[in-house]
């Protein structure tokens, strides 16, 4: 996705820069010395636990905060020191932020009276927004009366009716039930494809990061761990860290890995077998089944095959795992106290 | 009408000025007491009755007084020697005392009551009174007979004299560098070095009083013609020069230089100086060349539950040991007599605010509720109106 | 008959309105027609009359309640240039740790009993108080201070009374307006006044409102500041009250000023509203968007 967009803008309309950023909270470097560069047009997300700085980095693009070090760049200018109000960026707020007193036509007009925009030009615009988020009929609504979902829409209309250059998202998703957030992931991205506006998207849930993303930065500490595409992040996480928070990983020692989906299991004994233990528990997932294993020293692997071809194992049975060498994933940074998702917690679902 | 009662509930000064204009007496003394008719009264008849009077001194006694007015070691002396418990309640004018009685018809359950002289008449008329009895009384031999056979009550049937006192003015002697003696001086000092920083008594009468006495009319006149021209004055003349009414000037007013110019009665005058910081700058001078006589009376009232504890206690008052502590506690002359050698002996201070010649007590009128007390009480206002303006 | 649960539970409340508030306001009222019968009586109403309001409304009286209320408008105006302004401040700019302690010395003058702070200020204000004096010796004043027994005394005395009844209230107001509606606001666009005037103080007013009649009542029923900082130019119409309460004893016409009073005050509340509707409305109306049906 390397859109570039209109109006006879720099070469970097729509891009982000950040170089050497760092912002402390006290005793906290909430962000640190963090190096991100944002292609024009592309959806890009902050993925990380709750305290990894990726809320602070999306601050500091808006412009709430303003760095201790390094430099903001927007479409290639500077912006450092600049309030939100001068940038070229708008924000989708994790709880919407809807003014409460006005109307749903009034909040997504909002920005556009503020530029002083012609009263028809802004009456245009904002039923063409409204349109856009299929709001258009709750127009003289107030925000308070529409559910989640439908103040969601009108949050993104609001932000989007001022063809920003940069749109950041703090995860906007997050309020929503789980079916309507696959439809709004689903929708984002398709805006997003047809705007061609750079989405920087701040969200500490894995799947959304991976279904959305041109390229996912998974942050850690105040820095950036990996960026890259979502399915290299996948498959080649850099470091334990990365492949422990981006889906769920079998820990063989401190150092190797193995994915759930990558291990084939049997009852009967298979070229190449690794492991041998007994069912523990055995979840159906819909299209997959995950079974987690008992092995003979105490281990546990957890095993995630298709539902299709998932073999018939009852509770207790004797099973053999096997893999490929190939599959196997090492890391130099080793399994520590940091990694998240322990293995037997991903196994026990009904 | 007046008395100098001491405010010794806090310690500290700065809040004495507007609990004393709160808790003491003479508020408000006349308002609507022209509007008083014996045909409203005539329901008020008290129907509660009192034991017998045998001189048997009850176990009880209530007094329904001035805040602040009767002296603690008097109250405390009395307790012991009889086993009595007083209990003390107080009013803010004779008005406020009187209608309490007359609403309770003779049960309000006190036993001594301390109205001023003028209102005395109307009380015995509408039955709130109840007649003394002189046998239980015997230290009334020891008043002074000029203070005795007052004219409100002629043979002292149902009062006696509690204290009495006069009205006069304190300035600034750094401020008012001349000499003043009389009340032509002070509204003169008033429209000039005194002007917006004189206080006057907060009390109908007391702001037409000045007129009347320096011109040499009856303090009680109910001439119309007369009553304009004080009107005229006090609206005209003195009003624009007034910073506040204060009728206790003594608490706030002297101490803390409040104001260069005060109308102000005698007791509180005194008081005022002896907690002044700089008591020599102050001067006081009676009003001249004539002035009012106050007079507060004990008097007992119908249905008094305890009336042979009442007896016993005003005759203790007048007692001359008891009657200076009185004086040493509120400042004013208890018309007991030889009290002001006994004051003398004693060192008390600034006794020549306390006690007068018999020439300057020749100068001084005693106030009369006549039927130009609403008058009275309509230029009060109005003179208010012209000093908020 | 079935009583629905929620007006039972009112119930307590509704009761306690109606003994603790309408009642003494209707007897007050019904003691307003009457007469004071003479000096043995505080009230009478065997005839009912209105000579009583004629009373209260005479032009010598009427000063002390035009007095009244250019003190009760401009204290609680004052109350509020200084109370809005500073609990914005508290709630929006003041770093959330300082908050405890900032309410807390709003709060600390209220530990004092209303009449001896008052007091305190007769104390400081007079011509020979210490203030005269520091301002005399720094040649910043000539001569005494003469500021007690005026208007202004009472303006002043006021103020500083009901300043925290302004501020924390309004604290509230500010508070409880979600700070990320700024950050929207300001990521719209907004500067930090458009975002004050569009966004912080719409969703404030109601709070603003309350904050501004809860200081305009009782100032307006002060009966404190008046009498110890007042003096002959600075009296107030619950002075007229008390007097004919207490010291008068004429409750029918201090019951008629006091009727009269309370009319004023919400006389002036209303006008105070409709007149900032009135000023409001236009740029609230220039900033409307109605789409209407798609």
């Amino acid at each position: 996705m390397q859109d570039t967009t209109s109006s006879g803008a720099p070469d970097r309309h729509g891009a982000v820069d950040l170089l050497g950023v760092s912002r402390r909270f006290g005793d906290t470097l909430a962000v640190d010395a963090l190096e991100l560069h944002v292609e024009p047009g592309e959806f890009l997300s902050l993925l990380g636990p709750s305290g990894c700085g990726k809320t602070t980095t999306l601050r500091l693009i808006a412009g709430f905060e303003q760095p201790d070090a390094g430099e903001v760049r927007i479409s290639g200018r500077p912006v450092t020191g600049l309030p939100p109000y001068r940038r070229d960026v708008n924000t989708v707020f994790q709880a919407y932020a809807l003014f409460p007193h006005l109307s749903v036509a009034e909040n997504v007009a909002y920005g556009l009276q503020q530029k002083r925009v012609g009263r028809t030009e802004v009456r245009e615009r904002v039923a063409d927004a409204l349109s856009m988020v299929q709001m258009r009929e709750h127009a003289d609504r107030k925000p308070t009366k529409l559910s989640g979902g439908q103040q969601q829409r009108v949050a993104l209309a609001r932000a989007l009716v001022n063809r920003p250059s940069v749109l950041l998202l703090d995860e906007p998703l997050g309020a929503l039930d789980r079916q309507l957030r696959e439809e709004m992931q689903l929708e984002l991205k398709l805006l997003q494809e047809r705007l061609g506006t750079t989405f920087v998207f701040v969200t500490h849930d894995q799947g959304e990061a991976l279904a959305m993303s041109d390229r996912v930065a998974v942050m850690r500490a105040g820095r950036i761990e990996q960026l890259d595409a979502p399915r290299a992040i996948y498959d080649a996480p850099a470091s334990a860290y990365v492949a422990a928070f981006v889906g769920q990983q079998n820990f063989l020692d401190a150092h190797t890995a193995i994915r759930p989906e990558a291990i084939a299991i049997g009852a009967d004994p298979m070229p190449g077998e690794k492991a041998a233990g007994t069912v523990l528990a055995i979840a159906h997932l819909g299209e997959v089944t995950q079974f987690l294993v008992g092995l003979a020293d105490d281990r546990r692997l957890l095993v995630r095959r298709p539902s299709r071809d998932a073999p018939e194992l009852g509770l207790g049975r004797a099973v053999h795992c096997a893999w490929d060498e190939a599959d196997l994933l090492h890391f130099a940074d080793g399994a520590g106290a940091a990694i998240p998702a322990p293995l037997l917690d991903t196994a026990t679902a009904p | 009408m007046t008395d100098e009662p001491r405010l010794r509930i806090l310690s500290s000064r700065a809040a004495a000025p507007y609990l004393r204009a709160q808790l003491t007496r003479r508020g408000f003394l006349g308002v609507s007491v022209g509007a008083a008719s014996a045909a409203a009264l005539a329901a008020c008849a008290p129907t509660g009755s009192s034991p017998e009077l045998d001189g048997t001194v009850e176990s009880a006694l209530s007094i329904y007084t001035w805040a602040d007015y009767e002296a603690p070691d008097v109250i405390q002396a009395f307790q012991d020697a009889n086993g009595t418990t007083i209990t003390l309640d107080s009013f803010n004018s004779n008005e406020e005392m009187i209608a309490k009685l007359a609403a309770a018809k003779g049960t309000a359950g006190y036993d001594i009551v301390v109205p001023t002289g003028p209102f005395i008449p109307g009380m015995v008329e509408n039955g709130l009174l109840m007649k003394l009895d002189m046998d239980l009384i015997p230290n009334f031999a020891n008043l002074d007979p000029q203070f005795a056979s007052q004219v409100w009550d002629p043979d002292n049937e149902y009062s006696i004299c509690k204290d009495w006192g006069t009205t006069g003015f304190v300035y600034d002697t750094t401020v008012i560098t001349r000499d003043l003696a009389t009340w032509d001086d002070f509204l003169d000092a008033a429209q000039n070095e005194a002007s917006g920083k004189m206080s006057m008594l907060d009390d109908p009468a007391e702001i037409t009083g000045p007129y009347f006495w320096s011109h040499g009319i009856d303090w009680n006149t109910t001439d119309e013609g007369e009553l304009d021209a004080a009107e005229n004055w006090a609206v005209e003349e003195l009003a624009p020069h007034i910073a506040a009414f204060d009728s206790y000037p003594g608490g706030g007013g002297i101490p803390q230089s409040l104001y260069v110019l005060m109308q102000v009665w005698n007791g509180d005058a005194r008081f005022g100086i002896m907690s002044s910081e700089e008591p020599d700058k102050w001067k006081w001078v009676l009003g001249s060349p004539a002035t009012e006589l106050w007079m507060d009376t004990y008097a007992i009232p119908t249905g008094a539950p305890h009336p042979n504890a009442a007896h016993a206690f005003i005759n203790a008052v007048l007692d001359p040991d008891n009657s200076l502590l009185e004086l040493d506690w509120n400042g004013y002359n208890t018309g007991v007599a030889d009290i002001e050698q006994a004051a003398a002996d004693e060192g008390l201070e600034l006794l020549d605010m306390v006690f007068f010649t018999p020439e300057q007590v020749a100068t001084m009128q005693t106030g009369v509720v006549t039927d130009a007390q609403q008058r009275i009480v309509d230029i009060y206002n109005k003179v208010k109106a012209a000093a908020g303006q | 008959m079935r009583a629905r649960p929620g007006f039972l539970l009112a119930l307590p409340a509704w009761l306690w309105l109606v003994v603790f508030f309408v009642v003494p306001v209707l007897q007050v009222v019904w003691f307003s027609f009457g007469r004071k019968p003479g000096i043995f009586g505080t009230h009478d109403n065997s005839v009912l009359t209105l000579d009583r309001y004629a009373e209260a409304l005479d032009p010598t009286f009427g000063t002390v309640f035009l007095n009244t209320l250019w003190i009760g408008v401009a204290g609680t105006a004052l109350c509020a240039l200084i109370g809005i302004p500073t609990a914005y401040w508290m709630a929006v700019k003041a770093k959330p740790q300082w908050r405890g302690l900032l309410i807390a010395l709003v709060m600390i003058p209220y530990w004092t009993n209303f009449l001896v702070r008052t007091i305190g200020w007769q104390v400081v204000l007079a011509p020979e108080g210490w203030l005269s004096t520091a301002l005399g010796a720094l040649g910043i004043l000539d001569g005494p201070l003469e500021v007690l027994n005026t208007r202004g005394a009472v303006l002043f005395g006021v103020v500083y009374n009901y300043l925290p009844l302004m501020i924390l209230p309004a604290f509230v107001a500010f508070d409880r307006v979600d700070p990320t509606l700024r950050e929207a606001s300001r990521d719209l666009g907004a500067g930090r006044w458009r975002t004050l005037f569009r966004v912080t103080l719409p969703l404030a007013a109601p709070g603003l409102f309350a904050a501004v009649i809860l200081v305009f009542i009782p100032l307006m029923g002060d009966y404190i500041t008046p009498s110890v900082l007042g003096g002959a130019a600075g009296s107030m119409v619950a002075q007229l009250v008390a007097v004919q309460f207490q010291a008068g004893q004429n409750w029918a016409l201090g019951s008629a000023i006091a009727v009269i009073l309370i009319l004023a005050i919400v006389a002036t509340a209303a006008l105070g509203y409709a007149l900032f509707r009135l000023v409001a409305l236009p740029f609230a109306a220039a900033r409307r968007v109605k789409l209407g049906a798609p």
